[in-house]
């Protein structure tokens, strides 16, 4: 029996069809008018103690509402969902004991208390002993050097050390399973980096079950074995990230901004990356803002450096930024039949 | 339990934490009582009762029902429906806590918190300011008590009002009427001596009055006997109970339909 078992899990919200304008708003105070909207739409999988399981998706794929199920603040419209062998929704406060949660818009710190109370106060609520306490605290302190936060408010964190904060609450009680819900989101390189850190040192050390979802695919590269790709509520891709790697791992996008840029420019770029490169399906060249040209390259079978070079010795190029490609790209390329 | 507790610990904590709140609440109330000192001093001007009441008790009953008032609002609707909207209320049911015993520990930990900003600051000036006399009798033991159940029956009734949040996004209107309605039936404004005889009979088995006119009277007219407080403390017993009992099979119902914005 594995640790989280979903199978054809469900949920539908009913949503009103909202009118335009002051009187629309006044007719919708009666409209019985109401549509379906299949936020997760029979989905099933099953995810061992241990695992880091990376669920991403675009905006509005679904991804928060099956954690929402998982963590029994929704209930399913349909399918079910077992952690440990019980329904979240119907356990609840026991279930809550074995989960942690972190949402990463919203902080589960007493905003107007000085860190160290919220954490106290999970402690109680947890029911976690004074030494397992400091233990807990003293690791998190050789990790990301919490000590100095302790004292300030909460509202005056900034969002980083919040997250940091979050996150070492989430693990607090020593759960079996984490849920990190975009916990990456709005924060700079190094403190991504340090969570990162923290995350895969806690899923090796206490063998900690984490269900990562985000917009971030260096999150995903860096922390999970497995993903699984969600998309309007359905499950497009469960597996070993290995072969997904090159959708999102080997693709970049070059952006150029051609000095002289003219009407024929696209079509001669085209014609002189077939001359060196042959006709290869893994170059692409698209004309998106006005002067940027995108190409976009497999690195695995082009480097990008080779690219690089061409292009800088045979036009005038006056700016160039590399861009990694985005969530929606890889989604794209998956309904593409990029693993097929 | 104990996590319960540290989460009224929290919650005084948070009132203690703005310093200058704190104390504007004090120099506030302390205007307020000049100002209904000598509002009531000139409507007693020309007789020494009114409906029964001297000027020291309608002074004594006033000063301390704003003392009261304040202390017993738990704004639980206010801020849950801020919660629902804004989707916190997530958090908590991450918690192995039980949403309404998590919501009456926040209210008790604040009402510790006016009970030593505003309550114990309104004794004082009352008694050392204004000179009013307290009486004594068994009221006064049972004033506590009394407060107590008052507290818990504010709190279910706000509660309650919190809990429709899951089923309209806005409680705005529910909330503002609930305020008038426990504002004016409850003895808050006026003493409900001061209602028609046949008003006053129904209002005195309603809830509403269990807030304020009971532990108001229980402090203000502490010298009658036994059967005069009993069946009050009786009727606030059952409220408390009823309302208990009415918000955990409400809750049962309104988990069911909460959505947490955002997917």
């Amino acid at each position: 029996m594995s640790l989280i078992h979903v199978k054809d899990l469900a949920k539908h919200f009913q949503i009103l069809n909202r009118r335009e304008g002051l009187g629309g708003a006044f007719r919708d105070l009666l409209s019985g008018n109401y549509r379906t909207i299949k936020a997760v739409d029979g989905i099933s999988f099953d995810i061992e103690a241990g695992e880091i399981v990376g669920y991403i998706g675009p905006n509005g794929a679904g991804k928060s509402t099956t954690i929402k199920m998982m963590t029994g603040i929704l209930k399913p419209s349909d399918g079910q969902i077992q952690i440990n062998g019980l329904a979240p929704y119907q356990n609840r406060i026991h279930q809550a004991q074995i989960m942690g949660v972190v949402f990463g818009q919203r902080t589960q710190l007493w905003w107007d208390l000085p860190v160290i109370e919220s954490f106290k106060i999970l402690k109680e609520i947890y029911k976690v002993d004074q030494k397992t306490f400091d233990e807990h605290m003293g690791m998190f302190n050789e990790l990301v050097n919490l000590k100095e936060l302790f004292s300030q408010q909460v509202r005056t964190l900034s969002l980083g050390q919040r997250m940091l904060c979050d996150i070492t609450a989430s693990f607090l009680h020593n759960p079996q399973i984490v849920f990190l819900d975009e916990p990456t989101i709005g924060l700079d390189i190094s403190v991504k980096a340090k969570m990162r850190t923290v995350i895969k040192e806690l899923n090796q050390k206490r063998n900690t079950t984490i269900i990562l979802t985000t917009h971030d695919l260096g999150d995903v590269e860096a922390l999970c074995q497995r993903i699984i790709i969600i998309d309007k509520g359905k499950i497009l891709y469960d597996g070993d990230i290995k072969r997904v790697n090159s959708l999102f791992g080997a693709y970049r996008t070059l952006k150029l901004q051609i000095g002289d840029y003219t009407d024929g420019t696209l079509q001669a770029l085209k014609e002189k990356f077939e001359g060196q490169f042959g006709k290869v399906h893994n170059i692409s060249v698209a004309a998106t803002e006005e002067f940027w040209t995108d190409v976009t390259i497999d690195q695995a079978h082009t480097p990008l450096s080779d690219v690089l070079n061409f292009v800088m010795t045979n036009f005038q190029v006056s700016d160039v930024r590399i861009v990694e490609i985005s969530m929606e790209n890889v989604v794209r390329k998956v309904y593409d039949g990029a693993l097929g | 339990m104990r996590g319960y507790l540290a989460i009224v610990r929290g919650a005084f904590m948070v009132g203690v934490v703005y310093r200058f709140g704190f104390l504007f609440t004090i120099l506030g109330n302390i205007i307020y009582l000049g100002v209904a000192y000598y509002l009531w001093h000139s409507i007693y001007q020309n007789s020494e009762t009114l409906h029964g009441l001297t000027f020291n008790e309608t002074f004594l009953y006033v000063g301390l029902g704003s003392a009261v008032f304040i202390l017993l609002k738990t704004y639980t609707d206010w801020f849950m429906n801020f919660e629902i909207r804004e989707g916190i209320i997530a958090m908590y049911l991450t918690k192995p806590v039980d949403l309404g015993f998590y919501m009456l520990s926040v209210s008790f930990g604040a009402l510790l918190m006016n009970m030593a900003a505003i309550t114990l600051p309104t004794i004082l000036l009352l008694v050392f300011v204004f000179k009013v006399q307290f009486a004594i009798g068994p009221g006064l033991f049972l004033f506590p008590i009394s407060l107590l159940m008052a507290f818990m029956v504010s709190f279910h009734i706000d509660y309650f009002v919190g809990l429709l949040g899951f089923y309209s996004e806005s409680v705005w209107g529910m909330s503002m009427t609930k305020e008038i309605i426990v504002t004016a039936f409850s003895g808050a404004l006026i003493p409900l001596q001061f209602f028609p005889a046949a008003i006053e009979k129904i209002l005195l088995i309603l809830p509403f009055q269990t807030i304020y006119h009971t532990p108001l009277m229980m402090i203000t007219k502490p010298n009658q006997g036994w059967e005069v407080f009993v069946p009050m403390l009786m009727i606030q017993a059952i409220w408390v109970i009823v309302l208990f009992v009415a918000t955990r099979l409400f809750y049962n119902r309104a988990i069911k339909v909460l959505r947490v914005s955002g997917g």
